[in-house]
């Protein structure tokens, strides 16, 4: 691949999807202008360095992506640590995992509440303030990473061996357009996916050290029951499974039938850990150190347990079918399309 | 950082701010003539103007979108390329900006006459 066709993919999948191919092929044409200019002025073609350095001149593709995105907003302490185009996806999965956190701290505290436990501020606010800064710390940290990684490989980001040159992707992606086929997977939803996937991880692995990150002081009353120990497992290989499935469309955003059965797969994943869960009757146990009272606080949260599970039951049904309808219509479409190419 | 470069560096972006509000006023008068967007940034570089392609296509469809310019790709030199010009409304707005960046560097140069 010539260094400019790598420049461009990487940019491409940087640039807001509704105007990629009409910025892509502006940029590209004005690059092939720089080239030819510069080939009449040494009177020959231009060596892989000195297109290198050309490209290099106008900027690594993220800077460049920034010009044509819709500010949102940037993260910065000093130096930028998470600039335009990757901040609304900060923002996005920042949302997601606190809106997930603060919900299970709500509930647990709820529980303690209606167990007639007092509940002081303080811990609320501790309990509040730790899970802000951990999911804060995990999520700045990951982006900031990718950013800075981004920012430090201007022309060589990507090491995929892509077969398709850029003409023929830009072909392909205006003939997918007209024929209304299905759009490829969103590079940063995968992204997106990616982070919460990996932070996901991260929380998961520290509240099985640490179930205080999980219950906060009611930590001191309750824990886990032994039905964790067998879903544990399953829960963090489903994670994984979702991680990789991102990482591979982050590569091969046209891989939608990957993203469609995997999709699938990891619904039924969910489906299997939820009926698990449903039939278990206890999910939290006295602590070990326990005080006297600790028997009443679990058995009150066992009682509210099974709202939640069936909640979660029907979300990750109604996902199941979606997912399944969306494997069925683009199975549909590309046997279709496959027929009339033929 | 040394004093003199912090000088140097405050320097470079007030350059910049002051810079930021002509090109507008640079990029719509270049445009009362049919150009695409190399074309435009060399006679821009020509003129003492240098500016960036990350600054400019991104300024060009901002404008467009604004619906001061219009644009058509079309084939020139056995390559497609998109033409850039003034619109009616543009044509009319440069023409209020130009008369308002008169009247500003009328005052500054008194201003700086002292």
């Amino acid at each position: 691949m010539q260094p400019l066709d790598r420049y461009l993919s990487n940019l491409a999948k940087l640039l807001p999807a509704d105007q990629r191919e009409d910025i892509l092929r502006e940029l590209s044409e004005d690059i092939h202008s720089e080239y030819e200019d510069k080939e009449s002025e040494l009177g020959r073609p231009l060596i892989e360095s000195e297109q290198l350095e050309i490209l290099k001149r106008r900027g690594n593709p993220l800077q460049v992506a920034a010009g044509f995105t819709e500010n949102k907003g940037t993260l910065a302490f000093g130096p930028q640590l998470i600039g335009p185009v990757l901040f609304p996806f900060y923002i996005r999965v920042l949302t997601f995992n606190l809106g997930l956190t603060f919900l299970i701290v709500g509930a647990i505290f709820a529980a303690i509440s209606l167990a007639g436990q007092p509940i002081h501020f303080a811990d609320l606010f501790s309990s509040v303030i730790l899970q802000l800064f951990i999911q804060l710390a995990a999520v700045t940290l990951i982006f900031a990473l990718v950013e800075k990684h981004l920012s430090r490989q201007p022309h060589d980001w990507s090491k995929e061996d892509f077969q398709k040159n850029l003409k023929a992707a830009i072909q392909s992606r205006i003939e997918k357009k007209i024929q209304a086929g299905p759009k490829e997977v969103s590079r940063f939803d995968s992204m997106a996916v990616l982070v919460a996937g990996s932070v996901a991880l991260l929380w998961l692995q520290s509240i099985w050290a640490n179930q205080y990150l999980l219950f906060g002081p009611a930590a001191s009353f309750i824990a886990l029951a032994p039905i964790w120990h067998v879903v544990y497992l399953p829960i963090v290989f489903t994670v994984l499974v979702t991680i990789f499935r991102a990482a591979v469309n982050i590569a091969r955003p046209d891989w939608l039938r990957f993203r469609d059965v995997v999709s699938v797969i990891l619904d039924a994943a969910g489906l299997a850990i939820v009926y698990t869960l449903m039939f278990a009757h206890t999910w939290v146990v006295p602590a070990a150190t326990a005080a006297s009272n600790s028997q009443h606080i679990a058995s009150v949260v066992n009682q509210w347990v099974p709202f939640a599970i069936f909640a979660s039951a029907i979300i990750a049904l109604a996902q199941a079918i979606h997912d399944l309808i969306r494997l069925y219509k683009n199975w549909r479409w590309s046997s279709l399309h496959q027929d009339a190419l033929h | 950082m040394s004093h003199s470069q912090e000088s140097l560096n405050l320097f470079q972006n007030l350059c910049l701010e002051l810079r930021r509000g002509s090109l507008i006023l640079a990029v719509l008068a270049c445009l009362r003539s049919e150009q695409y967007g190399y074309t435009l940034r060399k006679a821009l570089a020509d003129r003492g103007l240098d500016i960036e392609e990350g600054t400019l296509y991104p300024l060009l469809r901002r404008l467009e979108t604004q619906g001061l310019l219009l644009s058509e790709w079309r084939e020139a030199e056995k390559r497609n390329k998109r033409f850039y010009r003034l619109s009616p409304l543009g044509e009319e707005i440069l023409e209020k900006l130009l008369a308002e960046w008169k009247a500003i560097d009328a005052s500054l140069t008194e201003i700086v006459k002292g």
